[in-house]
């Protein structure tokens, strides 16, 4: 199953025409809640037309300060509303001070910030009655690390339960800015627990610097650890992300379609058994 | 909590950082790979305001428009977590701060409050009507309006010019209904007399016609056959444009 973001760039399209043909939808539930008017109907034209799967923005489990419990009521009844299926956010903290800062920052692969990420992650699965997929982000220095950044991962899956998305962009961007092997790294997470993977692009603005942009094509070895990757995990829904840049609906289409080939050629065998 | 107070410290100090560009040093971080970070949330909230509010990032000098931002950015606490409402945040800094003065723009606040009604209304919520029917009395019935509005009382004319001298030189009380089109979603306003603003406030309070014009001459104004088929003329004028929906009878 390949999926698209739903971008209000190219809604209509996805709505009214087989110029993009993905298996499902995703979307931010930030960037629909509350919402009225022109965009709802949309909206709702979307979700009976495509599953849908949701992925948070603002949730902030690596904040300092308490989760916010409005937005977590939000959060559950918005879920609840769309049939949204999965439910993923991020390893990381867009607050602190309660001022929201709008992008994924780093937490400091510490002890201490695995015990209090691990008991919000319980926290907010609790709540939601559904597990947490959490995403590895990448990140573009470490922050006062005194761990590795696998085992900062490892031990939060383990302590809170939650399930992991394998964003396989986000690897090769910490792989070249923080020079790892992007293979062994992936080696070393907890598979079993991975239930999501997205896959997009990135742009390098110095030689040793890669931003997780979403805003270029995804680049052959990208494609290449993929298809590593799937070869090691059973199959799961796996989404392209374009943010900004949109390209022609037909290269996007052919991004997806050449995931959807990658994903037939090596899950063939289990799409079958379970079929 | 159970963060360290070390780790707290280095949250706060990185987001800091963030928020102001202040120079900041944190064990082990790579201050050139930081500055990303801090450009990268910094585009986010320049375009949100930018396109939150189109006409005063066209119109105000580029120079004030900038340091109001880094200003909204540094000090302020963003409450929204939904960026689409980041506007309403600027809006709210920029009246507790007093920018009309701060930054000589005496008509700074109209035009935030007249930009973000329409952000507001664009995106919010759906709102269902009372029950109601299509025809009525004018005089006598309730009139039900689309709930998708908002009455503005402006100082300056800020919807209809955007020249720093004229609007100096035509302060006065300015009156606008913003609404959204219940079909299509699209956002229009219209000017109203101080008269015809009255009527609709006290319409949307669920006050009769009859009862507004009874009311009038303790205003000083006077009633007579022309004002009240101007004002009857007016909402079905409304009508047609759906801001006004229908009736509820008595």
């Amino acid at each position: 199953m390949v999926g698209i973001g739903f971008r209000r760039d190219f809604a209509e399209a996805l709505l009214s025409s087989d110029q993009i043909r993905p298996d499902f939808i995703e979307f931010a539930p930030e960037n629909w809640m509350d919402i009225g008017g022109y965009w709802k109907k949309q909206l709702r034209k979307a979700v009976e037309k495509y599953p849908v799967l949701c992925h948070g923005l603002s949730l902030s489990i690596g904040s300092p300060e308490p989760l916010n419990l409005d937005f977590l009521r939000y959060v559950k009844s918005f879920l609840a509303e769309y049939q949204v299926q999965l439910y993923s956010e991020h390893l990381s903290y867009s607050k602190c001070d309660n001022a929201h800062m709008y992008d994924l920052l780093p937490i400091p692969f510490r002890k201490d910030a695995v015990v209090h990420i691990a008991e919000r992650i319980q926290q907010v699965q609790d709540y939601l009655q559904r597990p947490l997929v959490m995403e590895i982000v990448s990140y573009y220095t470490p922050v006062a690390a005194e761990m590795s950044e696998v085992d900062f991962i490892r031990e939060i899956v383990k302590a809170s339960g939650c399930q992991l998305l394998l964003d396989v962009n986000n690897i090769y961007v910490n792989a070249f800015n923080h020079g790892y092997n992007a293979q062994e790294f992936i080696s070393q997470l907890p598979l079993e627990q991975v239930a999501y993977i997205h896959m997009a692009g990135h742009e390098q603005v110095a030689p040793d610097l890669i931003i997780d942009t979403h805003g270029q094509p995804i680049i052959d070895p990208v494609y290449d650890l993929f298809e590593w990757t799937i070869q090691r995990l059973q199959p799961v829904p796996v989404l392209l992300e374009r943010d900004y840049n949109i390209p022609q609906l037909a290269e996007l289409n052919g991004e997806l379609q050449r995931l959807k080939n990658i994903c037939h050629s090596h899950w063939q065998q289990q799409y079958e058994t379970v079929g | 909590m159970k963060l360290s107070a070390d780790t707290y410290k280095i949250q706060q100090d990185f987001s800091h950082f963030i928020r102001t560009g202040k120079a900041v040093r944190i064990p082990g971080v790579n201050p050139a790979a930081m500055a990303h970070y801090r450009r990268l949330v910094y585009n986010v909230v320049k375009d949100a305001l930018e396109t939150g509010y189109p006409i005063a990032f066209a119109n105000l000098p580029r120079r004030k428009w900038d340091s109001m931002v880094y200003n909204f950015f540094s000090t302020h606490a963003c409450t929204a977590y939904q960026v689409w409402k980041l506007p309403l945040d600027f809006y709210t800094c920029a009246v507790e701060n007093s920018w009309e003065e701060r930054y000589d723009i005496p008509y700074l606040p109209d035009l935030l409050s007249f930009e973000w009604a329409e952000m507001e209304l664009y995106n919010m919520e759906d709102v269902a009507p009372p029950a109601y029917l299509p025809e009525g009395d004018w005089l006598l019935d309730t009139i039900v309006f689309n709930p998708e509005q908002r009455l503005l009382h402006l100082k300056y004319p800020v919807h209809q010019e955007t020249c720093r001298r004229k609007l100096l030189q035509q302060a006065g009380a300015y009156f606008v209904l913003v609404y959204r089109m219940p079909d299509t979603g699209d956002i229009h306003f219209t000017g109203l007399s101080p008269w015809l603003a009255f009527v609709v406030e006290q319409l949307l309070a669920g006050i009769t016609l009859t009862d507004i014009l009874e009311y009038a001459p303790q205003l000083n104004i006077v009633v007579n056959n022309n004002l009240q088929g101007d004002t009857i003329a007016f909402l079905q004028h409304l009508q047609e444009k759906q801001v006004v929906l229908g009736f509820i009878k008595h």
